[in-house]
């Protein structure tokens, strides 16, 4: 008796739970398949294309979001000094925020989720504001001015982007699958970025699938990267030595090439 | 074709940098600046971020100065006794000013500070050469003797400071004192603006070591180049930010340049080549009060750089 009732305790604490799962279950498995998710860095890299695919829910709405691991920035920080002098005035630190920010949505789901929900999965500059921490600000409304230029930074080096659509559906197997891609940016630096797809129905974050994208550098690219950070007094010789040599190089050749002097 | 440039992190469209370094070669060679002060901003506007632009530009300018000392050794244009002085003095004053950086950078107003001591000395520097080329042009023209009237007190004073030696190359006299302290002065002010200094240099070397002007583009360019050496290393050592692969595509174009600049050169008068620098230094003053006068687009950057 003692054991059933105990049973019946733990089954119920477990519906509890289930019912307050910030991820519920849906009809469909959602799928996210990052093509392209090793990009390599050669001496010929204009940036790339990553396109996601998948399979979904057709009554919800997607949101593909890529991002680098959140980390400490700073930024010089512009004013007026004197009254008519536009100069650096100070270091804004911000935290809590990645390098790289891609959302892209199949409608704006911002209108379609309360702000809680999007705060709890970072969809969308707001809920990104929200989460961030910036240092130094003496109120909200500095600090959305501020986030508000450091967007405006970010977009304007092609790290952030914020839109709608651009999303291809079809049928394959019997199953709806979502197609779409984004423009990766030759700006972005290279380490380990993590594409993430949500299912939005009746505003609320139904499922969410990952994947991943590695940025690499490599062959010559690679090896002068780590050759002048982890090797710098060689990595300057060699850079002054081939300077000297380039320039002593065309002197002769201009030289040989006559009637120059 | 783009070409990915592994420290700056960025790509760029070959075409670009080589046509700026030919650019910038060009106006080394005729002039005798390293052109710092008009690459590293260029730089900056194709994308490259201001601490790489600015350490990279070093790299380039060692390989666009030895191209032009080189040319204008074969031309003997290179007074290289005086030359080692000004170096003496512009190494100690690069010391000094790196200094006074970091103390101003500590009291936070390093920026001021800069944009102040480039419009100020290009203003000064460019107002004065264009004024006195072009009152000199006028001199020959009215067939007037080109000889100075009397020796100022300046001159009289600069004469009468001890160890004077004879500087055989450009056919001056003068007190080993006097390159040493110009050399250290534009040392310290080259250190807080971030550049290698030419610009201020030639018109030490032309109004106050009275230099003859294809001797003062040659020196400056041999001075130029120990100072860019020194800076590249120190560069690449502490901070990390010398772009190899974007000096290469910079050097291609300037070491042409300054080999085309240096030939160019020798057609044009003195007064003509001084009226040319004038105009250029004036007009990147204009940019830079501008600048900083208008509001910017953007009220966040990246750190370092001018």
């Amino acid at each position: 008796m003692k054991t059933t009732f105990k049973t019946l305790i733990i089954a119920a604490a477990v519906l509890v739970l289930a019912s307050f799962s910030p991820i519920r279950e849906a009809s469909a498995e959602l799928t996210a398949k990052a093509n392209h998710d090793h990009i390599t860095i050669d001496s010929f890299y204009h940036g790339s294309e990553v396109s996601v695919r998948g399979i979904c829910d057709p009554d919800v709405e997607l949101v593909v979001k890529i991002t680098s691991p959140e980390a400490h920035q700073s930024l010089k920080e512009k004013g007026k000094v004197g009254g008519f002098l536009w100069m650096n005035v100070g270091t804004l630190e911000i935290k809590n925020t990645p390098n790289l920010y891609m959302l892209r949505d199949t409608k704006d789901v911002s209108k379609l989720m309360a702000s809680e929900e999007l705060d709890k999965y970072i969809i969308g500059y707001p809920a990104l504001s929200r989460h961030a921490e910036l240092a130094p600000v003496a109120d909200a409304a500095t600090k959305d001015k501020w986030f508000g230029e450091f967007i405006k930074f970010k977009e304007h080096s092609k790290l952030f982007e914020s839109t709608d659509g651009g999303f291809t559906f079809g049928d394959s197997g019997g199953k709806h699958t979502y197609y779409m891609k984004f423009a990766w940016p030759y700006q972005a630096p290279p380490g380990g970025y993590l594409v993430t797809v949500y299912a939005i129905k009746n505003g609320k974050v139904m499922e969410q699938a990952t994947s991943k994208v590695l940025v690499e550098q490599v062959g010559v690219v690679k090896y002068l990267a780590n050759m002048a950070k982890n090797n710098g007094a060689l990595y300057g010789m060699f850079s002054i030595l081939a300077a000297l040599g380039a320039g002593f190089g065309v002197g002769l050749v201009f030289k040989k090439g006559g009637g120059a002097h | 074709m783009y070409l990915y440039l592994p420290v700056a992190l960025t790509s760029v469209n070959i075409l670009l940098p080589v046509g700026l370094g030919l650019g910038v070669g060009l106006l080394s060679g005729l002039f005798g600046v390293g052109g710092g002060f008009l690459m590293t901003p260029l730089l900056i506007m194709l994308g490259i971020p201001s601490t790489v632009a600015a350490a990279t530009d070093s790299n380039q300018i060692v390989a666009a100065s030895t191209s032009g000392t080189y040319a204008h050794w074969k031309l003997g244009n290179v007074d290289f006794k005086m030359g080692l002085y000004l170096l003496v003095g512009g190494f100690t004053g690069g010391i000094v000013g790196v200094q006074l950086m970091k103390f101003l950078k500590a009291m936070g107003n390093a920026d001021f500070v800069i944009k102040m001591t480039y419009i100020l000395m290009l203003g000064i520097v460019g107002v004065y050469m264009l004024i006195e080329s072009i009152h000199s042009m006028k001199k020959k023209e009215a067939a007037v003797s080109a000889k100075p009237a009397g020796k100022s007190k300046f001159g009289a004073f600069l004469e009468s400071l001890p160890m004077q030696t004879r500087f055989e190359k450009s056919g001056v006299t003068h007190s080993l004192i006097l390159p040493i302290f110009f050399g250290w002065f534009v040392g310290v002010l080259a250190a807080i603006m971030g550049v290698g200094g030419g610009f201020l240099m030639v018109p030490v070397m032309v109004y106050i070591l009275r230099m003859p002007m294809h001797v003062v583009v040659g020196t400056s360019l041999f001075q130029i180049l120990f100072t860019c050496i020194e800076v590249t290393f120190l560069q690449s050592y502490t901070n990390h930010t010398v772009d190899f692969t974007l000096a290469v595509l910079l050097l291609v174009g300037s070491t042409l340049g300054a080999q085309v600049g240096a030939v160019f050169g020798r057609k044009l008068k003195a007064d003509q080549l001084k009226i040319l620098l004038a105009i250029i230094v004036l007009v990147v003053t204009t940019k830079i009060i501008f600048d900083v006068t208008l509001e910017p687009s953007m009220l966040l950057g990246l750190g370092g750089g001018h």
